[in-house]
């Protein structure tokens, strides 16, 4: 990995601790949803500091270079902060499909009275 | 038995005071309209003819409003909960029917079909309907002639079923999952009109994307459903 790369993951993850700290503050993100982040940004924090067992691994495992190890292992992370999301979007949706039920319901009762 | 006519309406001003008039003249079972916050003047309509509506605040679509009106016929403890649709393409004349199939051949599900003695057309709206009756066939091994059609009732269990599983449509995703459960699913040969006013839910890319919707639905998750123990 090139000292370039890993200045930028380092600067990158502390940008997003920080962001992530701020909005919590803000009350904007909950500190259970923010958990993936922070482990995120630890991650690009380790895989910068110790590049020598980046780069061994992705020997191991057979990448071309280690680079491509670390962008593989960034957009798996990305792709399962999606899926999560995604699940939190149903979720939300059922719930205001309920509250939608619901109100219909209660003021078709009123009505009848 | 307790029979309620489900009626979902969306932008129906004008079909929806002929269709209910249709079920009060024909049948002398409950009915329940769901306006499903609709953009014209459904509501008002409905609220000066005095119908019995629940009257959604967001618009959810047509599964919404079916899971809506199986809630409302579970807390209300009807037998019989029949979907019909507000467009003026159902003739209540059928629903008769309809019922006395659940009631007599002890079946869950009725489902009213265009084609059960009548011949499929073959056109290119038919295809999809042909295809899906294909897949149903090949999952469940039973022919459902015309599995599209938006005129289905459903017995006390089937309703359970919906009220317990909020993933389930007005859709024939749903007659798979039904049979798949150990309900028992039949035809009956019912006559439908071309709608007179309005506009039709369906374009190409809505109709591929339903087809695309169907057939995922009924290969990977309706057809590995289990039994009820």
């Amino acid at each position: 990995m090139s000292v370039t790369l890993r200045i930028i993951l380092i600067i990158g993850s502390f940008i997003a601790f920080v962001l992530c700290i701020k909005k919590i503050k803000q009350s904007k993100l909950k500190v259970e949803s923010s958990v993936t982040w922070f482990l995120g940004s630890i991650l690009l924090v380790l895989m910068s500091i110790f590049s020598n067992a980046v780069a061994w691994i992705s020997e191991k495992l057979g990448f071309i270079s280690p680079v491509n190890f670390v962008f593989l292992i960034i957009i798996a992370f990305l792709l399962i902060q999606t899926f999560i999301d995604n699940i939190r979007i149903t979720e939300l949706n059922e719930k205001i499909k309920n509250l939608n039920h619901y109100i219909a319901l209660s003021e078709n009762k009123n009505t009848k009275k | 038995m307790k029979v309620l006519i489900i009626i979902p309406a969306y932008n129906e001003a004008q079909n929806i005071e002929k269709t209910v008039k249709d079920v009060k003249e024909n049948t002398n079972y409950d009915y329940i309209v769901i306006n499903d916050c609709s953009k014209d003047n459904t509501k008002e309509v409905c609220e000066k003819n005095n119908f019995n509506m629940l009257s959604l605040p967001i618009n959810y679509g047509l599964t919404s409003g079916i899971q809506l009106g199986m809630k409302y016929a579970y807390q209300n403890g009807y037998d019989i909960a029949i979907q019909f649709d507000g467009d003026g393409q159902h003739q209540a004349k059928y629903l008769k029917d309809l019922v006395s199939k659940i009631e007599n051949d002890n079946i869950d599900i009725a489902i009213g079909s265009r084609y059960v003695t009548e011949k499929k057309p073959v056109t290119s709206r038919m295809l999809g309907s042909r295809l899906i009756t294909a897949i149903i066939k090949l999952t469940t091994f039973r022919t459902i002639k015309d599995p599209t059609s938006g005129m289905r009732a459903y017995n006390k269990k089937a309703i359970l079923e919906f009220n317990c599983n909020a993933s389930l449509t007005p859709e024939p995703d749903t007659i798979v999952y039904m049979i798949k459960k150990g309900l028992k699913v039949e035809e009956v040969q019912v006559e439908m009109k071309d709608r007179e006013f309005g506009e039709s839910y369906l374009n190409p890319i809505k109709s591929i994307k339903y087809m695309v919707n169907m057939l995922l639905s009924i290969i990977f998750i309706r057809a590995i459903t289990r039994k009820n123990k």
